[in-house]
């Protein structure tokens, strides 16, 4: 199914959630906006009666400034100096009637003629409310300026009785310090944001643009203007068509389209084809109900990255309320500020999170009774190349429990033990699993990356974990490299970098972290070597101690001449070894036994395989794992149990 | 079936544009192939004014995956501009397809010989088609060989009901219609397994009227029959 029948239907089976606002976690509101609806931000607010007189206005503040808006498709795209007015809520220059007298600038046509003849036109129809009648009375008296400029005034005149557009220190003698429409106002104040609510004495009335009743009279009014009927072609229905489609997609200064057809001089679409409405058509409901549907998942769930928009969202069966079902299930694989595992119960779905945490573990019970149902996953990716246009990167539709194998499969294949993250106290977290791809990014080309070379990445790596496709080479030979080159970073961002680096060679690779002894791989067995020289240095220094061991130190030279490398690494060991007493036996022991499975012919100077690295990580976690286990077993058994651990390694 | 063929497509790329985002020019890709689209393939496997081409089934082999990419198209009024193109990556599909002859070209009758036109299809198909074939749009070049439909293993095989949602079918030209205009057809394909057994052209109810159009003029002044050119041959063979 299209990309837009999925938003659309998306849209339908969340109709509850229409008009709705929700917060985001950083306090901004958005919401799922009603067809032929918009947000603006409104400065000004001015109360009427019921009775259709002025009762009183005021400056808003910032936190209350977005408002819902009703549109026309010519006013959502209205821009330079064409008069297009808001059906509504509009600036001053359209809703006051009085706004020439006052001293206001107009270009050609007047505004305000436009203006009330559309709101008369919706007052005087049979959808038309009493609130709505109210506001429409009273603009036709054309007396707002002259309202908000007495009592407690809002707006201000200078000593012509013209209205002041800019604060200058001059009128400082008429109204004192600078009133604060002055500063509300983003530029001049006669482009200031008007919205109109109706006062009742007696009765607590709905605000205007919160008022559902009023959203279904102008949705019903405005189906009545739309355009001739055509097949849409994403419903294949007959029905009134649109050729202005919605901007702002991935925010409120966006201005690239998904659906555009302005170019008449290219050949996009001419050819056979002579005018964009013959390529193709889209029916108004549609467009502008995938659209707002678009725009509410990515303020929910997208992730964005340099621009460009992932997300993932399921489309479920208009019996299901509300889809927080797959709520920000890939924030585990995209976007490390949400990728920890206990922020993420935080602020999304906990049910999921734990689902797969309990699916990864073999039970998926619970999991497979959800995914029984025929609901769909969507993955879509959006960028746009120029400031106008947009298009969709990568588009997947697949079914619920596919998509959950496939997100386990990954999890389970491209997986290794990392320790990079930590939980709220800041203690370091460990787990087992496939990294962020975010990360993977920082983990190939370091972590001051391109944010255009991460989002790529990121796009590159959807079909490794939804197709189960091979990770590209270059992203894991690169990976390999930087982390075979550990004096060149910090200590954890090493330890990062290696971690993720394992899983990425593991994903091919299929190895357990636990160390396999029986694995007779030359680069392995290599890597283990080298793990035990690390190990045995670091052991032989004291605590306090931070530097790199020769074995860190080496590791770049060690991956490319593998032999050369281990014979200078093991003479600089000489000195430490002296330090040892006992302990010295069970560290070379260890060393002639992994050196000895290596066959002769095969110690030599071949650079080694990224699964070096699998047989450094597994040798050292097993020796640390020991040194923890002696410690903590030390203070009963002491002496014995050291002796049973080095005849155990032998 | 008469008359049929059956082959096989594959590339590298396909890129089957979807007509929403054919206006803007950010063109993204159907995910599956479009009855026109086919029926250009097989058009450019053997095509005669004489005879229509008509597409029964096509088989989705591999996974319908897409890949995007930063094109650079030419802009007509100068210069160039920066485009993300998406398109299907590793499509490979099995095509099952017939002729019979266009009933809207009377003028062309002298040149009806189902068992010559059927053979000529077949060596044509067997030498790769007569001109390049391409899945969707030029760039996205393809192969064709031919197979039998439906014996080798598909990533659909056994995968249920896929809905497509409502997609264009193809293009109705004047000479294939015996109407003066140019329309095009809609319809809601489902995939069965993998297979989307397409109807009739004819039997497409949601066409939409684009312009007015006229057929090409073709008769035995400018076409050479499939009989005359056989005689040809074989007088040549004579000598």
């Amino acid at each position: 199914m299209s990309w837009l029948l999925n938003l659309y239907e998306t849209y339908n089976s969340n109709d509850k959630c229409v008009g709705v606002i929700e917060k985001k976690y950083n306090d901004r509101e958005y919401t799922l906006l009603p067809i032929a609806h918009t947000t603006q931000n409104a400065q000004i607010e001015v109360e009427i009666t019921e009775q259709g007189d002025f009762h009183s206005a005021r400056v808003l503040d910032k936190t209350e400034f977005s408002t819902l808006i009703p549109c026309t498709e010519k006013s959502a795209s209205r821009a330079g100096s064409v008069v297009a007015p808001y059906p509504l809520h509009d600036k001053l220059s359209y809703v006051a009637g009085d706004f020439v007298a006052y001293g206001g600038k107009i270009k050609k046509e007047e505004p305000f003629a436009a203006y009330i003849q559309q709101l008369e036109g919706w007052a005087n129809s049979e959808f038309a409310t009493p609130k709505l009648k109210s506001i429409y009375r009273y603009l036709s008296k054309r007396r707002l300026i002259q309202d908000l400029v007495v009592g407690e005034p809002v707006l201000y005149l200078d000593a012509d009785q013209k209205l002041i557009t800019t604060w200058d220190k001059k009128y400082e003698p008429l109204h004192g310090e600078k009133p604060r429409i002055f500063t509300a106002v983003p530029g001049e104040v006669d482009s200031v944001f008007i919205r109109f609510n109706v006062y009742s004495p007696d009765k607590a009335l709905t605000k205007v643009w919160k008022d559902t009743e009023l959203y279904d009279s102008f949705i019903g009014y405005y189906s009545q203007l739309l355009g001739e009927e055509d097949i849409c072609y994403v419903t294949g229905e007959k029905l009134p068509g649109t050729d202005k489609h919605a901007n702002k997609i991935r925010n409120s200064g966006d201005k690239a389209k998904l659906i555009s057809a302005n170019d008449t001089s290219g050949f996009t679409f001419r050819g056979r084809f002579t005018h964009s409405h013959e390529a193709a058509t889209i029916s108004y409901e549609v467009s502008q109900k995938a659209h707002n549907a678009l725009k509410w998942l990515i303020q929910r769930q997208g992730k964005i990255m340099e621009n460009r928009v992932f997300l993932v969202w399921g489309n479920d069966s208009p019996e299901v309320p509300c889809l927080t079902d797959n709520d920000n299930i890939f924030a585990m694989e995209f976007g490390s500020e949400s990728s920890r595992p206990i922020t993420l119960k935080a602020h999304t779905n906990q049910e999921f999170a734990f689902d797969l945490a309990k699916a990864l573990s073999g039970y998926r019970n619970k999991l497979a009774i959800k995914s029984a149902s025929k609901a769909n996953v969507n993955i879509l990716v959006l960028d746009s190349a120029t400031t106008g246009r947009m298009a969709v990167l990568y588009y997947r539709n697949l079914d619920k429990k596919l998509y959950f194998d496939k997100l386990i499969d990954w999890h389970s294949k491209c997986a290794w033990l990392h320790r990079y993250q930590k939980d709220g106290q800041g203690d370091l977290l460990q787990f087992w699993g496939a990294p962020a791809t975010k990360d993977i990014a920082f983990a190939a080309y370091g972590s001051k990356a391109n944010d255009k070379l991460v989002k790529g990445l990121m796009e590159r790596m959807l079909p490794c974990i939804v197709d189960g496709r091979r990770i590209p080479q270059d992203i894991v030979r690169s990976a390999t490299h930087r982390a075979s080159n550990p004096v060149a970073m910090d200590k954890w961002e090493w330890e990062k970098t290696l971690s993720i680096t394992c899983a990425l060679i593991n994903e091919r690779e299929g190895y357990d972290v636990a160390l396999d002894k029986e694995n007779t791989d030359r680069s392995y067995l290599f890597g283990r070597l080298l793990a035990i020289a690390d190990v045995m240095e670091r052991n032989a220094l004291d605590k306090d101690e931070k530097r790199s061991t020769n074995a860190i130190r080496y590791m770049s030279v060690f991956s490319q001449h593998p032999e050369r490398t281990w014979r200078t690494i093991q003479n600089a060991l000489q000195p430490y070894q002296a330090k040892f007493g006992k302990q010295l036996n069970y560290y070379s022991s260890m060393i002639d036994e992994v050196a000895s499975q290596i066959p002769f012919d095969e110690f030599n100077n071949e650079p080694l395989t990224g699964k070096y690295l699998l047989g450094f990580y597994s040798q050292r976690y097993k020796l640390y794992q020991k040194t923890e286990k002696k410690q903590d077993e030390g203070n009963h058994a002491g002496d014995e149990d050291h002796k049973e651990d080095s005849s155990s390694g032998m | 079936m008469r008359n049929a063929i059956e082959f096989r497509v594959y590339g590298d790329y396909a890129l089957f544009t979807d007509p929403l985002t054919k206006l803007g020019g950010e063109k993204l890709t159907y995910s599956v192939p479009t009855y026109q689209a086919l029926k250009g393939i097989v058009e450019s496997i053997y095509w005669k004014p004489t005879i229509t081409m008509v597409i029964d089934k096509v088989r989705v082999l591999n996974a319908i995956r897409m890949e995007s990419k930063g094109i650079r198209p030419i802009e007509y009024s100068g210069g160039n501009t920066l485009a993300n193109y998406t398109y299907l990556k590793d499509p490979c599909y099995e095509v099952q397809a017939h002729f019979i002859f266009n009933p809207h070209r009377p003028e062309m009758e002298y040149d009806r010989n189902e068992n010559k036109h059927h053979n000529i299809l077949k060596r044509s198909l067997l030498a790769g088609g007569r001109r390049d074939i391409f899945l969707g749009t030029r760039e996205c070049q393809a192969y064709i060989e031919p197979c039998v439909f439906g014996e080798a293993p598909g990533f659909y095989d056994n995968y249920g009901d896929i809905h497509l949602g409502n997609m264009v079918h193809g293009i109705n030209y004047p000479d294939e219609t015996g109407r003066n205009q140019l329309e095009v057809r809609l319809w809601e394909p489902v995939m069965k397994d993998g297979v989307i057994e397409f109807i009739k052209p004819e039997e497409c109810t949601k066409v939409r009227v684009i312009a007015e159009m006229q057929p090409k003029r073709f008769d035995e002044n400018n076409v050479q029959a499939a009989d005359e050119l056989l005689a040809e041959w074989e007088g040549w063979g004579m000598k």
